[in-house]
Order: C-alpha cells, then sequence, then structure tokens
C-alpha cells in the first residue's frame, strides 16, 4: 500500500471544473498512472461522460484513452445520509432507531450541509488505503464553500461535546413536564428566561425533538470526529495539490479569488490555475480551412463568426490571466480551448490531450 | 407603446407578486434575475430584486446605473433576528434569547431556521410593496428547493404556538401557487437540460409550485445551414481538407442540437407561448441589461 498524490479541483459553477475533473484524470492515466477520480456533486454529469455508473463502488472507467488505468468513485448524495447514520450508529442501534423518528432530523435530513461530502470522503479514504491509486483527483461541489465543510463537522463536534446538549437535555426534561424543579450548576441564572422564551415560542415539540437529536449524536462524537479528521487529511494533508478551475467571466473570476483566499486561510495555496474556454489562438482544423483551396463562400463566413467568437472569449482570457498571474503569482495558470460538441466524452478526450502538456503544473514529480 | 411591449407585459403580469429564480450553479442565475427586475422596472417603474448574502453579484449584474431596481440584500443573521422580533415581543428579547449560549451554535447547526426566517424576509417585502414586483435570486438548485420546503415541513411538525404561525404565514403567503411564480434558468446542454427537468418535476412534486418559465441562457447562435451543407460535402470528399471539415460539422450539429434540443425537451414542462425564453450566448458576460433587451425580444417572439 502507499500513499497516493491528491488533486483537489475547486471552482464556482458554470466553468467546466467536472468536465476539466475528468479529463485531468484521463490525462493521467494516459500518462501512466493508476488514477481515481472521485466526483462530490455527480449529477450524472461526469458519470455520463465517463460510461460509469453513481454509485458507491469504485468502477473502471471504459474510455479507451485511460489505457485501463482509471477508476471513477461517484457516490449518490441521496444515498448519503443513510451511510452516514449506518457509519456512526453501528455500535448504537437504539440511538439509530430514534434518529430515523425523530421529526427534526426527518426535516432537516436533505439540507444538512456537509454530511454527503463526509460520506465520499471516507469512501474515498477506504479506496485510497485498498486501491493501490498513484493519483486521487477529487472534484469538489461547485460551490464557493466547496472546502469549508470540512471545519463545519469540526464546530458540531464542538458544540456535540459543549453545553447546549446538556441543556438541551433538562430542557426537554422540564418541557415535558416530568419535573418543575429550577436549573442549577451548568444553567445559569438567565437562562431560565431564554428556556421559557424558547418554549413558549416553538412549542414543547421542537424543544424535545431538538434535545433528542443532540443527545443521540453526542453518544457518537467519537466516530463523528473520526470521520472528520479523515476527510480532512484527505483535503488538507501534505501531498494535496489544489486546481482552482475558472473561466473568462466576471463570477468565475470573482469565485477564484474567493476560493484562493478560502484556501489561505486554511494555510494552503492552488498550484495551478485551469482557465477554461481561453484558447490563445484557432484550433488547427479553423487554420487549415481558411488556407486550403476551393473552400466554399458560406464555410468562411461561418469561420469568420468563429474567429470573431474566439477573438473576444481571448480579450477577456487575456485579461484575467493577466490579474491572476498578479495576484496569485504562485499558481501557474493553465489556458485551456472551448470545444464545442455535443457528446461530453468528446470535450473530454480533447481537454485531456491539451492537459497532458500541463501535469507537471499539478504533480511536482509528473513523469 | 410598440406591439412588442405589449406582449411582454401581457406575458409578465401573469407572474405572480414574487418571481423566484432557480437553477444549478454557473447557469447565469443571478443576471437572468437582475434582467427580470431590470426588464419589470422598465415596463412598470419599478421592481425589487433580493440577493441572499452578501450582494456583491447581484451588484454586479445590475451594473452602476439601475434606474427603478431597488436592490435588497438578505443577512442570515438579521434576517433571524427579524424574523424572532414579533415572536419574543420585542427585539431586546429576541436578542437575549439569539444570543443565548445554547442558541447560538445551534442555529448555525440547524440549517433549517435560517431558510425561514430568509423567507419570512421576502415574504415581508412582498407585503409592503404591493404591486411591486419582487425577483428573488435563490440560492443554486438542490438546496433551493429544500428551502421552499421548509415552510410546510415547518408548518406540520410545531402544530401550534408562534413559530408554527410564521411557518404558516410563509407557506400561505409566499410559497404558494398565485403568491409566487418559479422561474428556471437553465444551459442548452444536454446533461444540464436532465437535471432540470428533474428540478421542474421535484418543485411540482414539492412544494407543488408550478414552473411558469424556463430560460435557456446562452443559446448560441445558430450558424448559416448553407455552411453545414458545404460542410458535410467537403467531409465526405476525402482530401486533406476532409478532416478539418468534419470538425467543422461536428461544432455545427453540436450548436444546431443545443438549441433545438432545449426547446423540445423542455416544452414538456413549460405551457403558454411565452413559457421557454432563449438568451443568446455572448461571447463575454452580458449585463443586465442585454440580457433584459433580448428576453424584451423574446417575449415578443
Amino acid at each position: 500500500m502507499k500513499d497516493p498524490r491528491v488533486i483537489v479541483c475547486a471552482g464556482g459553477g458554470g466553468v467546466g471544473k467536472t468536465t476539466t475533473s475528468a479529463a485531468l484524470s484521463v490525462a493521467l492515466a494516459a500518462r501512466g498512472y493508476r488514477t481515481l477520480i472521485v466526483t462530490i456533486d455527480p449529477a450524472r454529469r461526469l458519470a455520463g461522460a465517463m460510461g460509469v455508473p453513481i454509485t458507491d463502488v469504485v468502477t473502471p472507467v471504459p474510455l479507451p484513452a485511460a489505457r485501463g488505468r482509471l477508476w471513477a468513485l461517484m457516490p449518490d448524495p441521496r444515498r448519503s445520509m443513510g451511510t452516514f447514520l449506518d457509519f456512526l450508529f453501528a455500535d448504537e442501534p437504539e440511538a439509530k432507531a430514534r434518529m430515523l423518528t425523530n421529526n427534526l432530523y426527518l426535516g432537516l435530513a436533505d439540507a444538512a450541509a456537509g454530511v454527503h461530502e463526509l460520506v465520499a470522503m471516507n469512501l474515498v479514504a477506504r479506496a485510497a488505503t485498498e486501491g493501490d491509486f498513484d493519483v486521487v483527483v477529487i472534484d469538489t461541489a461547485p460551490s464557493r464553500h466547496a472546502i469549508d465543510f470540512v471545519t463545519y463537522p469540526a464546530r458540531l463536534a464542538a458544540l456535540l461535546g459543549g453545553r447546549t446538549v446538556a441543556w438541551l437535555a433538562g430542557l426537554a426534561q422540564r418541557s415535558g413536564g416530568a419535573t418543575a424543579t429550577a436549573p442549577r450548576g451548568l444553567l445559569s441564572w438567565g437562562t431560565g428566561h431564554v428556556e421559557h422564551l424558547l418554549a413558549r415560542v416553538t412549542g414543547p415539540n421542537l424543544v424535545r425533538d431538538t434535545a433528542n437529536l443532540f443527545a443521540d449524536l453526542a453518544l457518537v462524537r467519537e466516530r463523528f470526529v473520526a470521520l472528520t479528521r479523515r476527510a480532512s487529511e484527505l483535503l488538507l494533508g501534505e501531498r494535496v495539490a489544489y486546481a482552482l478551475v475558472a473561466a473568462p467571466t466576471a463570477a468565475a473570476r470573482d469565485d477564484v479569488l474567493f476560493l484562493a483566499a478560502r484556501l489561505e486561510k486554511l494555510g494552503r495555496r492552488p498550484r495551478a490555475i485551469v482557465l477554461n474556454r481561453a484558447d490563445t489562438q484557432a484550433a488547427p482544423w479553423v487554420r487549415a480551412l481558411r488556407e486550403g483551396h476551393g473552400v466554399a463562400p458560406s464555410i468562411t463566413e461561418v469561420l469568420d463568426v468563429l474567429e470573431q467568437e474566439r477573438r473576444t472569449r481571448a480579450t477577456a482570457a487575456d485579461a484575467l490571466a493577466v490579474e491572476l498571474r498578479s495576484k496569485l503569482s504562485w499558481a501557474a495558470v493553465v489556458r485551456l480551448p472551448y470545444v464545442e460538441a455535443s457528446a461530453p466524452e468528446d470535450i473530454v478526450a480533447a481537454l485531456s490531450t491539451e492537459l497532458d502538456a500541463h501535469l507537471t503544473a499539478l504533480l511536482p514529480d509528473a513523469r | 407603446m410598440t406591439a412588442a411591449n405589449g406582449n411582454v407585459r401581457l406575458a409578465a403580469r401573469s407572474l405572480a407578486p414574487a418571481v423566484l429564480v432557480m437553477g444549478k450553479g454557473g447557469v447565469g442565475k443571478t443576471t437572468v434575475a437582475a434582467a427580470l427586475a431590470t426588464l419589470e422596472a422598465e415596463t412598470h417603474g419599478l421592481a425589487v430584486l433580493v440577493e441572499f448574502g452578501d450582494g456583491e453579484s447581484g451588484r454586479r449584474a445590475l451594473g452602476p446605473t439601475h434606474k427603478g431596481v431597488e436592490h435588497v440584500v438578505i443577512h442570515a443573521a438579521e434576517a433571524i433576528q427579524r424574523g424572532a422580533t414579533p415572536l419574543f415581543g420585542s427585539a431586546t428579547m429576541a436578542k437575549l434569547a439569539l444570543g443565548n449560549f445554547a442558541m447560538r451554535p445551534l442555529l448555525k447547526a440547524a440549517p433549517a431556521i435560517r431558510e425561514l426566517a430568509m423567507l419570512e424576509s421576502v415574504r415581508q417585502i412582498v407585503e409592503a410593496r404591493p404591486g411591486v414586483r419582487v425577483v428573488v435570486d435563490m440560492p443554486a438548485t438542490g438546496h433551493a428547493v429544500a428551502w421552499l420546503r421548509t415552510a410546510k415541513q415547518g408548518r406540520e411538525f410545531l402544530g401550534s404556538g408562534p413559530m408554527f404561525e410564521l411557518c404558516d404565514r410563509v407557506a400561505r403567503e409566499l410559497v404558494a401557487p398565485g403568491r409566487a411564480s418559479i422561474i428556471v434558468v437553465t444551459l442548452p446542454e444536454r446533461l444540464v437540460l436532465e437535471e432540470t427537468l428533474e428540478l421542474c418535476e421535484s418543485i411540482a412534486l414539492d412544494p407543488g409550485l408550478e414552473v411558469a418559465r424556463i430560460v435557456v441562457n446562452r443559446v448560441p447562435l445558430p450558424l448559416a445551414q448553407e455552411c453545414l451543407v458545404d460542410a458535410r460535402a467537403l467531409a465526405q470528399g476525402g482530401g486533406a481538407l476532409a478532416q478539418p471539415a468534419a470538425a467543422l460539422v461536428s461544432l455545427l450539429e453540436a450548436r444546431a442540437a443545443a438549441s433545438a434540443g432545449a426547446v423540445a425537451a423542455l416544452e414538456v414542462f413549460a405551457h403558454g407561448p411565452h413559457a421557454i425564453w432563449q438568451v443568446p450566448l455572448a461571447p463575454v458576460d452580458p449585463s443586465a441589461r442585454d440580457v433584459a433587451r433580448w428576453l424584451r425580444a423574446e417575449g415578443a417572439a
């Protein structure tokens, strides 16, 4: 068993991050690295392009370009909460049964942030241990907070061990009407007023369910912390390189600067910024048609339109590249062309060929 | 007033007072929301653009001059405080309760409370401005649907009490047919479209709102049909240019498929002549004003 290198791809929505991550993994596999591509937010996009199902199981990617060295892990977000509870409450079946009937839990299950990411990272950790990979490419969710979830569970874990749980447990007991004695100790003087207000506002149900939920979660705090630590190691460890994916739009520019600042706060810096839709010159086939003899005027006219579009994109990309090189001078800026094709696998193939020349920007010891 | 403007007004009138703009991240949701507010202000004099978070992206989309558009930014903490004030009887009492050592981390860990408070803020904005359309730039897909469900879920779960009443108010006066219209923004890409269809279905199922409009953003302008015929002939003719011509054919086909496929797939969910609006692909960021102009043209189509 060896310790794989990890490349974390982050970026805002709509910049082609998923396709770029897929292309990067294909490029790595084609170079001979045993590669695992993990997508946190599969949404069928990458799966479709790679020809693999959305499942918790590591699946070989059948693309010929990957030469049998690429595997994919695309866990379904809808199943994560169940997997999460199975893991947390493996030793506490009764608490798990209570969780599943807790109204608050049922209501919150949709919205609970970070759970899917945690579950996915746990799967990645297992796959990385068992799978003998050289490189793991992690395609994060398209969000400015794609890496923040690493800190969120730590806060929740702290909360579970803190005074809130004790307070809530006492409050639930009292609001249930079992005892009417005044709180002492941890529950300070002013808290009585808060309890009174809270019970008046929410009614007894919410307080009781909240208290039970937290009490049950507190039971499995250790497992929760272990899960969080594993996710942190994978995303913030020594062997991790970050690639921020952007495109020449104002929104993508703001997202990439925001993400770089977030990474900086975690003591990390992106190794590379991949700029999509940023071709510097016309595609070879466009040049061939332009220089060819006897090409119909209808084709020449369309080529003119395409060239005009490309120039407009390139102007925006030039300006962005200059700004990023000055603000994030330590990161390599990799420019990729705009690939227009109907089939996502064609785009992945085209971009992986382009990325091959830039692998050293992401892997310090690329061969 | 031209016929085109008349059509836009007719289409716009069938929308509810609150317009919730949804879609996955990166589809241009904010720009479309800002454009809708701009269009509304141009037509009716006034409109509100509601944004959650820091307000940075809405400001960028609206640009420096946005006559008639009131840009309201809702911050989570303020929304909770505002929503809690009537519940606790006074701002001081609300502050006392929310600032409590146990409540603070609890609020951070319980997402539904924040979301409910933000919806309540939107409800208040709509209530305070009768006759003015309020366009809301909702968060990205999965999250936004969960948001809209919080009011009904809270109502069922709480059963009674002031917080139940708050949930009930939001469910009846905001997240209800005739009170809010959903506009979904999407892109003309097969996989994005599939997700959009799923989103429309899930909105119809719960919270039970109908998608009033679908905006297909960044639709590539179709290129001359003649070129496709000539390029195909060149590709089939063999020789040095056959391969470059085949690449051109594939590009032209991709564009045509993107545009046609978008409309065909989305018509299933859309109703009426203005149900689908297309916004053309601009090589660089279009402003809200540009998009408003295109939307106006779409309304006239």
